[in-house]
């Protein structure tokens, strides 16, 4: 069976029983193989000034010796991670920027008071916070900011939105000593 | 209780190395239908031009240079080598080379002997045929996803697919041809030829560029689409219950995700690295082995006679040893990709474990003791719950690719390894309580 997209352009030919779900991802993975350009990691590291990840090349110079099967890095193993890592951190990108993804009722999303992931310091935390009456972690923070100036529904603190919010506001300290407790 | 009824009828290991890990590529098509007669020529491969066929079908030319969006684009572009950026003309010219007998010494052999689009790109035989059927000692790696592995062949002797594929046409066992020069010769007189490599690369003929467009050719081939990576996307139905409870185990207590982890950043499952797991250790004299390697190296340390030595010697069983001569390395094979692993049995380096089972089996009791044993290793308890396969096997072999390709023609598992399969269980190895039910593998 062939199947076409609504853009008229994209046709696949699967088993003539599928439907739904399965079919819609061998189209769309059809568009993205035909829209390369849409890469929206590059795009979140360009408007935002995502601070790249850490250099681990001189891993490459040895761990336990060369050929060694355990603690031999190649390149493609640390290209691997610095993606990896980099994409998460621009997915944290793409939430902080989006008051639709942070579920927010009014329109308003973390860039608003934290331009850059700005003024959050993340090294201070766990912390006491006052507005909170608790010692709180980072995400409790986070929390706390998307249920009141955001308007947002509590968040899973172990969900993958959480996650991806305390990597991009984590990356963007980078190079900053923790400091807990500081206010 | 309903939770009772789930674990005497749990699948678990086994059926999800064959359901998650086959799942990119199925088997033959649904129970009832029969396999399509598939012509093959006297190597046991299928025909030439029927592979061709079948590939054509499965990646139309207009997609082939296409990065799959399966994979991180950034990290694919760095696995293609810099004088060799995929192209339609590169691609094409590698796919004819694939594809011609004639780089073999007396015709009857190509690439698709041995890594045969319709035996899951391997030829699901224990060693490979080569010219004048010479059997060669080593399982052929399948091409499948092979541009994603970071060195190529079990002992990483080759650094890219570019490498690799001018080797095998050199090798007394596989395709024969006494040197470079030999090779070209069969080909040069081919007017389309000699076209083809201009408009690729911009210059004569040479080994080196055949080399390329081959390697180019099998970039092509990345198929990562699968009902698992749906299941990791977090489509909780793409796995069968007893498949994720398999999931949970690939990944806790049977310890495969040490050596084999599955994740979006690493599809396939292999960490590149090289392990000695004890397979056939048992046959082996590795001390005296190595002796006479590191004897036969000093002797020539070229790269064809490590190849010739690989493949048509007993030596080929030291694996890593013969290329880095280091003792933690004596036995050490690269972790194959898991992968679509339904549909290229047999497994292990030389073809010994016929089936999945046997495989895990083969963990399961820890390896056969070894003084080089990675440390990895060791006796995993699994109960025959965990281990039992039969309810399970042949739908998820059955489950269809789902996504750009219908490779349900793909990988039409080898009769004589189904046959293995179910007289393994019927001697009673696994708890089999019924008899073996009579359905297409």
């Amino acid at each position: 069976m062939t199947a076409v997209s609504c853009d008229g352009e994209n046709t696949v030919t699967v088993p003539k029983e599928l439907s739904g779900q399965p079919l819609a991802d061998a189209l769309m993975d059809q568009w993205k193989r035909d829209h390369p350009e849409a890469n929206w990691v590059t795009e979140q590291k360009e408007k935002h000034a995502l601070i790249p990840p850490a250099d681990n090349s001189d891993l490459l110079k040895g761990g336990q010796g060369k050929d060694h099967t355990y603690g031999n890095y190649t390149e493609l193993d640390i290209l691997t991670w610095a993606r990896e890592t980099e994409k998460f951190a621009a997915e944290g990108s793409r939430i902080f920027h989006s008051a639709d993804a942070l579920g927010s009722t009014i329109a308003v999303s973390c860039d608003m008071c934290h331009p850059h992931a700005a003024n959050t310091h993340p090294e201070t935390y766990p912390k006491f916070q006052p507005q909170l009456g608790r010692v709180a972690l980072l995400r409790d923070m986070i929390d706390w900011c998307i249920e009141n100036p955001v308007r947002g529904e509590h968040l899973d603190p172990n969900g993958p939105t959480m996650r991806a919010l305390e990597a991009y506001i984590m990356a963007q300290r980078k190079g900053v000593a923790m400091n807990y407790g500081k206010h | 209780m309903d939770c009772t009824r789930f674990f005497r009828s749990g699948p678990w290991l086994a059926a999800v190395c064959f359901a998650l890990l086959g799942g990119a590529l199925s088997g033959t098509g649904v129970a009832g239908e029969p396999a399509a007669e598939v012509p093959q020529d006297e190597l046991g491969a299928a025909t030439v031009a029927y592979q061709a066929e079948l590939l054509a079908k499965l990646i139309p030319e207009a997609e082939a240079v296409k990065a799959t969006s399966a994979f991180d684009p950034v990290v694919f572009a760095a696995y293609v080598p810099e004088d060799n950026a995929l192209t339609p003309e590169r691609v094409e010219l590698g796919r004819k080379l694939y594809f011609d007998k004639r780089l073999s010494a007396d015709g009857t052999v190509s690439c698709a002997t041995c890594h045969d689009v319709t035996r899951g790109f391997t030829d699901q035989l224990p060693g490979s045929l080569g010219i004048g059927k010479q059997v060669g000692k080593r399982n052929a790696p399948a091409v499948l996803n092979a541009a994603l592995l970071q060195t190529m062949f079990w002992d990483g002797r080759s650094p890219s697919l570019d490498h690799q594929a001018k080797q095998p046409i050199l090798n007394p066992i596989e395709m024969g041809m006494s040197n470079p020069e030999e090779a070209m010769k069969a080909i040069a007189g081919d007017a389309e030829y000699q076209e083809a490599f201009k408009k690729a690369y911009g210059r004569e003929m040479n080994y080196e560029d055949l080399g390329r467009a081959i390697g180019a050719f099998e970039r092509t081939l990345v198929f990562l689409d699968s009902p698992f990576r749906r299941f990791m996307a977090g489509d909780a139905s793409a796995l069968s219950a007893g498949a994720q409870a398999g999931w949970e185990l690939f990944n806790g207590k049977a310890r495969c995700a040490a050596c084999h982890p599955m994740n979006p950043a690493n599809p396939l499952g292999s960490d590149h690295r090289f392990h000695n797991i004890g397979v056939a250790a048992r046959h082996q004299d590795f001390e005296g082995l190595a002796k006479k390697a590191l004897v036969a190296l000093a002797e020539d340390s070229s790269e064809q006679n490590l190849d010739e030595l690989a493949i048509g010697t007993d030596l080929g069983e030291l694996g890593r040893f013969m290329v880095t001569r280091k003792r933690m390395d004596i036995g050490a094979f690269r972790t194959p990709l898991i992968l679509n692993i339904g549909i290229t049995a047999p497994y292990m380096h030389d073809g010994s474990l016929a089936t999945l089972w046997d495989v895990i089996d083969h963990y399961n009791k820890g390896g056969e003791a070894n003084l080089y044993l990675d440390g990895g290793i060791e006796p995993l308890a699994l109960t025959e719950k965990e281990t039992n396969h039969e309810k399970h096997i042949a739908p998820i072999l059955r489950r269809r690719l789902v996504g750009r390709h219908d490779l349900s023609s793909v990988g039409r598992l080898d009769r004589r390894v189904c046959r293995a399969s179910r007289a393994a269980s019927a001697n009673g190895l696994g708890s089999r309580r019924e008899p073996p039910v009579a359905r297409p593998c």
